[in-house]
């Protein structure tokens, strides 16, 4: 049996293979973060056992098998898989759900990290596949439920010839002064979470993910036709709104001079 | 000329990386005399610059892009991680592990780590929360722990936005006393409901099940099903599933209750079978049942109420919605209503898509709330086999009849639905069975047919090599020429002899595009013991046909077979199926000069060969050949044998079931009827993949 450090035990058996021939067993290295004083001791003993000129079946006890640590996973890669997934699901309960769901999948599919690259880009890995798993899901149940695609800004932005609205575009004035590219985001950010999921959707998979468009319809299943809409509205959306917020702000700026 | 309209699409195709060259020129004239566009352009591309760079800056961690996570959520992954641990520890099945156990010492010494804001359920010492696994309109799902008796359950609160309106507690609270009178293993069971000691909100507690539903399941089921990869036990899986459902309906139904919001997102599944109905907040009761008795004055809502309740939502789903509901017609729904339900799950089940959503996607998502729910209330129910043509047939009629337009033809019960897909599901058995022998008839006609046509050529072939056929090529002489014809003649007439369904067989020399008949010999076309050789004088000679043209083209030895001209590619003349004859071809070559000289061709009555075998005893209810132009050239069916009237008719106008295979066999060699097992095709092919003839045979 072996105790974890916090105070589970399992049977030993579950870790080991067999080496051919005489049966030796060994204990993959990938889980040391698990191992006791106990466990030690029967890895030392596995060791010596080992013969070279008895071949394994299994490759991963003669090779260093990358070994993972998912108890420090929180810690070291939390932040940054949450803020990665913050920013493109722009939902942080969402976020979180999606992180938790790459680390659970990374310790059921632990085998499967080869320790060809860091842990924390097979994590990241991992987590894109979850954030369009997300993007999916959400994507069928708001089309069950809202149909957000209704909202086109055009219908403000443009008369009935299609002539601008002059009395509606934000960014008539521009801003006297340049803005910084970490300001510009936080807008951006914002105005994101402002538009309908369907098309900020399309837009960040597209432009932060960088997702060609036969991928994202074939994940949101729409049509390349309908790609196209979402991402003409989605960008006169968030000109809109970033044009209305970077100029109030620049106003307020302004006055506070 | 292009408005600024259009020409904000030129931008946004722009920075989309799809601009032409025609369109960039338009662009940029545009971009030069309209100040508005300008700024547009530059503010897009700001924004599009913006949104890329944080991509990668997220993506290589190099700046800090929004918080990190709370505390909170930290000591939550960190639960799950470890749970997680144990749960693979202890040989658990993983799925099971995201359980997220939280140990009594975890609490005691860090009492930080559990618990939320707000969060009032820990305090009362009974339940722990652990994390959000829902949220709807009226309130919040939490995964948490029953710390007394140790177990996970799911626990549903109200929202800060429902907890501001008196009608949400009355909906809340009917929404609990439903779930809590419906006792069933596949009605989801409420343990308890209670208020907070402080904040005096509602909540209930009800079993945990897990994240899994039967939408996860639908589609991973035609995921797997796309790519090949899936079997028929997947499927199975998922009707035994609806068959539970319908027994959970059934019981609510029995109890006055209507779902009236049923769809593959409100049935949980887990590891093991079990399989729940969710989500009983939209629930109707009739009054007159013990459950509306039993209802206290306070849950006692209207269906008015309750959509005061939903602003902005739509009671019911409308993509699985009975036309009764998008019509608004609150008095008509009945538990027919929740019965079109569970056909629209089982449409989901065997097609993929919701019922409604079809046509959503295909309008390429721009349809409207309000232009499905006409959709749904105006238009007949779609069919499954217009979406997935591999449907099983009669799971199909199930589906219509559960889904038909009108109340009164759909099923009377839950359970006459369930009883219907059961019995498909209990006949796949024997229906295999019978498929086989089908599969073994159609296979064996072909491998018939193939014998005969390979006879064909292996004669032709022969004929083409005996000595008097090079021996006329060089005959000069009259009377040399008389004496090889006749030993030429000889050998032709016993070759009719001994092979009874061959019609004629001819040697021709070919100069150019004209052919002469050198010996032609033939079997009588009404007395078929009659056989003949042609005297010189009635030999043909002319133009020399397109068969006869690509059989010269052909290097010696290879043979040419085709169905030969009839009323199928041709223009029909009276009775000229009985005619409808296989030839195949050999060329010939001067063994001196080495140029091609003619050809010789044997006809085979076709129509004989497939009456012998049409005459056998076959299992199948219809079998028919059809030649390339999909017209019936041999039909016999069980009851009457073979049907000579029907030769020359379109294939899909005798037969329409035939439909799907005739489709596959233009490019394939066999058709097997996965799903409905009734049909088999099989094609035997005179030039691969180009010509052939085709034999269906369906139960």
């Amino acid at each position: 049996m072996i105790k974890y450090q916090h105070g589970k035990t399992c049977k030993i058996s579950h870790y080991r293979g067999f080496v051919k021939g005489n049966m030796v067993p060994f204990v993959a290295s990938r889980y040391d973060w698990r191992r006791t004083d106990s466990y030690l001791i029967t890895s030392k003993i596995l060791t010596d056992s080992k013969s070279e000129t008895v071949p394994a079946i299994d490759g991963a006890a003669q090779q260093d098998a990358p070994s993972v640590d998912p108890q420090q996973w929180v810690q070291q890669y939390g932040d940054y898989l949450f803020r990665y997934a913050n920013a493109r699901l722009r939902d942080a309960n969402a976020a979180e759900e999606v992180v938790q769901d790459t680390f659970l999948n990374g310790i059921r599919y632990h085998e499967q990290y080869s320790g060809a690259g860091t842990e924390r880009a097979w994590l990241l890995g991992i987590l894109k596949r979850k954030i369009i798993d997300f993007v999916r899901k959400r994507n069928r149940q708001q089309r069950v439920g809202q149909y957000e695609d209704d909202h086109d800004p055009t219908n403000q932005l443009f008369d009935a010839k299609g002539n601008w609205n002059k009395t509606a575009i934000p960014w008539s004035v521009p801003p006297e002064r340049p803005i910084e590219s970490s300001e510009l985001w936080q807008i951006v950010k914002d105005c994101l979470t402002h538009l309908p999921s369907g098309q900020a959707d399309v837009f960040t998979l597209s432009v932060m993910e960088g997702m060609d468009s036969d991928e994202i319809c074939d994940t949101l299943s729409i049509t390349p036709s309908n790609l196209w809409v979402r991402m003409h509205r989605a960008r006169l959306g968030l000109a809109k709104c970033v044009g209305s917020k970077w100029f109030s702000a620049d106003e307020v700026s302004n006055d506070v001079e | 000329m292009l408005n600024s309209k259009q020409a904000t699409e030129l931008v946004s195709k722009s920075l989309h990386g799809r601009l032409s060259i025609d369109e960039q020129v338009a662009m940029e004239k545009h971009l030069q005399e309209n100040e508005e566009l300008r700024h547009f352009a530059d503010l897009s591309k700001a924004i599009h610059n913006s949104v890329s760079d944080i991509g990668v800056q997220s993506r290589d961690g190099s700046a800090s892009v929004g918080p990190g996570l709370s505390r909170d959520a930290k000591s939550r992954l960190q639960d799950s991680v470890i749970a997680a641990l144990d749960g693979s520890a202890s040989e658990i099945d993983p799925a099971l592990a995201r359980t997220f156990d939280v140990r009594e010492e975890d609490t005691v010494s860090n009492p930080d780590r559990i618990v939320q804001p707000g969060d009032f359920r820990e305090s009362r010492s009974r339940f722990t929360l652990l994390r959000q696994i829902g949220e709807g309109g009226l309130g919040r799902v939490w995964l948490a722990r029953d710390e007394k008796l140790n177990r996970n359950v799911a626990l549903k609160e109200m929202n800060e936005t429902a907890l501001q309106l008196p009608m949400a507690w009355q909906r809340f609270n009917r929404e609990a006393e439903i779930t809590g009178q419906l006792e069933h293993p596949n009605v989801v069971s409420l343990y308890q409901y209670g208020n907070e000691s402080r904040s005096g909100e509602p909540y209930y507690a009800m079993r945990f099940v897990g994240k899994r539903t039967l939408a996860d399941a639908i589609e991973e089921y035609h995921e797997r099903r796309r790519t090949g990869a899936c079997d028929a036990i997947v499927l199975h899986r998922l009707l035994t599933a609806f068959l539970d459902v319908c027994q959970g309906i059934a019981y609510a139904h029995s109890r006055g209750v209507i779902h009236r919001d049923l769809k593959p997102d409100n049935i949980a599944l887990d590891s093991f079978g079990q399989v729940i109905v969710l989500d009983w907040g939209l629930a109707k009761i009739t009054y007159e049942s013990e459950i509306g008795i039993r209802l206290s004055g306070e849950a006692d809502l209207t269906d008015a109420a309750i959509a005061q309740t939903m602003a902005g939502e739509v009671i019911g789903t409308p993509l699985y919605m009975a036309p009764e509901q998008a019509a608004g017609d609150l008095d008509a729904i009945d538990k027919q209503t929740d019965v079109y339900g569970l056909g629209a799950i089982l449409f989901a089940i065997l097609t993929g898509v919701a019922p409604h959503e079809s046509s959503h996607i295909n309008s390429g998502g721009d349809l409207n709330v309000r232009d499905i729910l006409k959709a749904i209330a105006e238009e007949d129910s779609p069919r499954p086999r217009d979406y997935r043509d591999s449907v099983p047939l009669e799971l199909e009629q199930i589906c219509r009849k559960a889904m038909a337009f009108k109340k009164y033809a759909r099923y009377e019960s839950a359970v006459a639905l369930a009883n219907d897909v059961e019995r498909w599901m209990v006949d796949q058995g024997s229906r295999q069975s019978q498929y086989e022998n089908l599969r073994l008839d159609g296979r064996e006609l072909r491998n018939n047919v193939q014998s005969a046509v390979r006879d064909l050529e292996t004669n032709v072939r022969f004929m083409s090599k005996l000595p008097p056929i090079q021996e006329l090529i060089m005959a000069e002489e009259p009377e040399e020429i008389s004496v090889w014809r006749e030993r030429l003649s000889t050998i032709f007439e016993g070759m009719l002899n001994a092979k009874s369904d061959f019609r004629s067989v001819i040697y021709s020399r070919v100069d150019g595009d004209q052919f002469t008949e050198l010996v032609r010999v033939e079997r009588h076309s009404t007395d078929h013991s009659t056989i003949r050789s042609i005297p010189r004088s009635r030999l043909r000679t002319g133009p020399i046909s397109e068969f006869s043209s690509k059989v010269l083209a052909k290097n010696p030895d290879e043979v040419l077979t085709s169905l030969a001209c009839s009323p199928l590619c041709g223009t029909p003349q009276p009775d000229e199926h009985r005619q409808l004859s296989l030839v195949a071809g050999v060329p010939v070559f001067d063994r001196t000069t080495e140029e091609v000289f003619g050809v010789v061709l044997i006809e085979c009555d076709l129509n004989r060969v497939l009456h012998e075998q049409l005459n056998r005893r076959f299992t199948a209810k219809n079998v028919v050949i059809a030649c390339d132009t999909f017209q019936v050239i041999a039909h016999s069916n069980d009851q009457e044998g073979i049907i000579s009237e029907n030769f020359g008719r379109p294939l899909m106008e005798l037969l329409p079931q035939f439909g799907r295979a005739k489709e596959e066999l233009q490019s394939k060699s066999e058709y097997i009827d996965e799903m409905d097992r009734l049909v088999y095709g099989a094609r035997l092919w005179l030039v691969p993949k180009k010509h052939g003839i085709m034999f269906l045979l369906s139960q």
